[in-house]
């Protein structure tokens, strides 16, 4: 074990660059789209707009993520309203525009953060 | 037939553009190539004096371009060999002075006499970044393991990539201690950020300033550790099969007394 790693172990610090990857993929995932946060912003009403023609989402909580790859993917997650009124639960419903990693993220999807129902 | 012409740049600046340009530069000489150096960094000149030629220059390139003088009179021939020559950049003009044209132009012409072209880029990507490409048909990519060089490096390799095809990445100033201590990113957590092949990771080395000093770049300082980084990339560039190290084994004092006392 390296001195560092031992310093790290002895005071239970972590080091930083984890944080630097991490911070990095994210901004990455925006500038090689070339958004703004205005235009997500305009990308995120359009799509609410066009899926809720079709279906009822719950448009508080609907998510875009960018997926690391090249090219870049968005993966959109717009939760579904049931259908029978009375029902509290919200089922997400999921919109993959991924080349390859569609897959990988419909499992990752099947456990939404969810809402706390009482 | 004609010679390479491979662009050096980063995007940020600071990063080790010049240096790399100049050592690389050395170390193709020193294999036995033709290599001439361009400095398109028109108005911050900085390539003859890392190069330690900054008493020899006559002529500039914004004069070749401008037709004041013919190329061979601006080059600048090394003193240590004479199979390398430089291309000083004008220290009075703006990046605006010359065209991407012409500088394919000039890029051009002097690939007809040399096996190697190596254009020092100036930072950003506005003008001088488009002039530097204009000519080439490779590109290497310098970056630092720091988070604001690789986000610029990311940018510079999405333009690249639209007009020159896959550039290559150095990794400049890897700090072994620094990695250890998982206080900075790693070869694999930058490979894995900007998904472009390797060409060579070179140290942070003190040496590296003092070859400055000298004007004298570190691949000709055999001993340091750097120097031997650049001479692996040379070969690399070469198409000689070198395998890059892992960094490691080389800690500052307090990991060599760590070593002492904890035996491992």
């Amino acid at each position: 074990m390296s001195w560092g790693g031992i310093v790290q172990r002895f005071f239970g610090t972590k080091g930083s660059k984890d944080e630097a990857k991490g911070r990095l993929q994210i901004v990455l995932a925006y500038d090689r789209l070339g958004l703004s946060a205005d235009q997500m912003e305009a990308l995120r009403k359009d799509i609410m707009e066009t899926i809720s023609r079709h279906v009822a989402i719950d448009t508080d909580r609907v998510k875009i993520d960018f997926l690391q790859q090249h090219p870049a993917a968005v993966m959109i997650e717009a939760p579904v309203r049931p259908r029978r009124s009375g029902a509290e639960e919200v089922k997400p419903a999921k919109e993959s525009k991924s080349e390859t990693k569609r897959e990988e993220k419909q499992e990752a999807a099947d456990m939404p953060p969810h809402a706390t129902n009482g | 037939m004609g010679g390479r012409a491979i662009v050096i740049t980063s995007g940020k600046g600071g990063v080790g553009k010049t240096t790399t340009t100049a050592n690389i530069g050395l170390g193709l000489a020193r294999h036995d190539q033709k290599v001439a150096l361009v400095d398109a960094d028109i108005g911050l000149r900085n390539l003859d004096i890392i190069m330690g030629l900054e008493n020899r220059i006559v002529y500039h390139l914004v004069d070749v371009v401008r037709g004041r003088c013919q190329v061979r009179q601006a080059l600048v021939k090394d003193k240590r060999f004479p199979q390398l020559a430089m291309l000083p950049a004008s220290q009075v003009d703006q990046k605006e002075a010359i065209t991407p044209d012409e500088m394919k132009a000039l890029i051009g012409q002097l690939k007809e006499d040399f096996d190697f072209v190596l254009i020092d880029c100036p930072a950003g990507i506005e003008q001088g970044f488009r002039n530097a490409v204009a000519g080439a048909e490779e590109a290497i990519v310098i970056t630092t393991p720091d988070v604001s060089p690789v986000r610029d490096a990311d940018r510079v390799i999405g333009l690249l990539q639209s007009s020159l095809g896959e550039p290559q990445l150095i990794i400049n100033r890897m700090s072994t201690d620094m990695v250890k201590r998982g206080d900075m990113l790693n070869q694999q957590d930058v490979l894995d950020i900007l998904a472009v092949r390797l060409l060579g990771i070179v140290p942070e080395d003190e040496e590296v300033v003092v070859a400055g000093n000298r004007g004298s770049p570190v691949v000709l300082n055999e001993q340091s550790r750097s120097g031997k980084a650049f001479d692996r990339i040379v070969r690399r560039i070469l198409g000689e099969d070198v395998p890059i190290p892992e960094l490691n084994g080389h800690g500052g004092i307090m990991h060599r007394l760590g070593k002492l006392f904890f035996r491992r």
